[in-house]
């Protein structure tokens, strides 16, 4: 369960929601993942970065079936991509596959965000993890 | 740095001394550093009471919740230089590195140390832990920080990191695992030749390296360095000093890290990044040294995870980017043929066991040093050890003779 900061806040917020936002630098209006205290592209200290969502389209760049867990909770096999963002050459995230682990990735695929709903252990409320799916036309 | 490396062929190895690498090591950590310490003052023919210098890395790579105390999981130049000082030492310079490529980080730190008169004789050296129970499993349920912005997808650990650019590299140039297998085979042949390696006496097939679980496709078990005790330590002096001494030195050339292009998530490393910060740290090498790749008759890839090897001979220029997986499995390293490059002669960290960038190093100094016995080459004038991820790990280069 992600622990959501000041810079994070509407990330979590925005999964939610079913909605994928990246923050922006004020600065230099370059979108970053993820947001650091200065400006990872153009070295701001004060970059107040604004969230703004996404298409969530997007295109794989790599992937992984991870067959061993070094965590709890997570049932195997599972299938990460490391996606770059539509909204910018070289913005890349990485998330789950929701296709599952014998999912037809290959590289360039075209991916959709899509959004992992999980129950917290001691409270109604649950959070929301980024993930993908294949587009239906890649 | 703008020109040549002021301090070339100034600082020399003079002696080293290497424990046992084993699965759990009998002795605590820090007896066994403490001797390896004193085998190798004695093997440079100095006493305790000369080592004014006392040089470490001390990371212990987990991801797990292991606790790092001191002397235990692991050994902080400032435990050895409190430990050596009772012993008679008298280390007045006592400095940890503290980033990643921990031995060429480390080794800078000494050559600095002693090109400015710092330190006399400096004692550098790494020791490794391997815990009880899972190296990297963690029990956390609730991530703050950067983690947050991967680790719920279940992206963690140094396997998911690795696997990424394994992968890109694999689709982008048509590479396979069967040709990732003539690495690995390559490290164990040489590692298995080695008394102190876990591996000794154990090479390992293809067909028993493609028969291994996949833990994080493309990443099987034997792509992974397997977790050890072990210690090594090296004495650096003044190559002034170096010559006065019983073993023939072994000269520092200079050296250059390596620095990601740009943030990104944690343990998120694209491929291009890699290469990128490689291409870049390698001509750094060259320029700062006046030495060029083709003069470099020993290189020492790190492969601590195997594609790091791939990745290290494009970055060094010793075969064209792409192309790699091929020149290894066409026999481009294989270090019982004279006319090829003998990049994993040292066993490496999969042909040793998790001993990070010593293999490399030592394997410089003992041949450069006419040390390597058996495994003597008979050219070995330059060689380079390079450590971790080409863009966040380093590179020293060796010589045989002072520049």
């Amino acid at each position: 369960m992600p622990v959501p900061d000041e810079l994070s806040a509407p990330y979590w917020a925005a999964a939610g929601r079913h909605e994928l936002a990246i923050p922006r630098c004020s600065r230099c209006r370059s979108l970053v993942i993820p947001p650091g205290q200065a400006c990872p592209h153009c070295g701001s200290t004060n970059p107040e970065y604004a969230y703004e969502t996404m298409s969530g389209q997007g295109i794989v760049r790599s992937w992984t079936v991870i067959r061993q867990s070094f965590l709890p909770g997570f049932d195997v096999p599972f299938l990460l991509v490391d996606v770059e963002l539509a909204e910018q050459p070289g913005l890349r995230m990485i998330g789950r596959l929701l296709d599952g682990p014998d999912a037809p990735v290959t590289l360039g695929a075209r991916v959709k965000a899509a959004f992992e709903d999980i129950a917290a252990e001691d409270s109604a409320d649950g959070v929301a993890v980024p993930a993908f799916t294949l587009a239906s036309d890649s | 740095m703008s020109g040549r490396f002021a301090a070339a062929g100034k600082v020399a190895i003079a002696g080293y001394a290497h424990s046992i690498i084993e699965r759990h090591a009998a002795r605590p950590l820090g007896a066994l550093a403490v001797e390896t310490a004193r085998e190798a003052i004695a093997d440079a023919g100095i006493t305790v009471g000369d080592v004014d210098g006392v040089v470490a890395a001390a990371l212990f790579p987990t991801s797990g919740a292991h606790a790092a105390e001191d002397g235990v999981a692991t050994v902080t130049a400032n435990w050895m230089a409190e430990h050596l000082a009772c012993l008679g030492a008298r280390p007045e310079h006592v400095s940890g590195f503290q980033g990643i490529g921990q031995m060429p980080g480390a080794v800078a730190i000494a050559v600095n140390a002693i090109a400015a008169g710092a330190a006399d004789y400096v004692l550098l050296f790494r020791a490794l832990h391997n815990p009880p129970g899972s190296y990297h499993g963690n029990p956390m349920r609730q991530v703050a920080g950067p983690q947050q912005w991967t680790a719920p997808a279940g992206f963690f650990g140094p396997l998911a990191m690795i696997a990424l650019p394994y992968n890109e590299y694999l689709q982008r140039y048509g590479a396979t695992r069967e040709e990732m297998a003539a690495v690995v085979v390559e490290a164990r042949k040489n590692g298995a030749r080695l008394p102190w390696s876990y591996w000794r006496k154990r090479p390992l097939t293809s067909e028993d390296y493609l028969a291994a679980p996949m833990l994080a496709d493309p990443v099987g078990r034997y792509d992974c360095d397997i977790p050890v005790d072990g210690v090594a330590a090296f004495i650096l002096t003044s190559a002034d000093r170096a010559r006065d001494l019983p073993n023939k030195p072994v000269y520092v050339a200079g050296y250059a890290s390596g620095r990601q292009p740009r943030a990104r998530l944690p343990l998120h490393w694209p491929l291009d990044d890699i290469m990128a910060a490689g291409t870049q740290l390698a001509a750094g090498l060259w320029k700062h040294t006046g030495i060029g790749p083709g003069e470099v008759d020993l290189p020492q890839v790190y492969d601590g995870f195997s594609p790091f090897v791939w990745f290290w001979l494009e970055v060094l220029g010793l075969c064209p980017p792409g192309e790699a997986h091929r020149f290894v499995a066409a026999g481009g390293i294989d270090s019982d043929d004279p006319a090829a490059l003998p990049a994993l002669s040292s066993g490496g960290a999969l042909g040793n066991g998790r001993m990070h960038g010593v293999p490399q190093m030592l394997e410089c100094y003992l041949q450069l040093a006419g040390r390597a016995g058996p495994r003597q080459r008979a050219r070995a004038t330059v060689g380079v050890a390079c450590q971790s991820s080409p863009h966040y790990g380093g590179a020293v280069m060796y010589t045989a003779e002072p520049a």
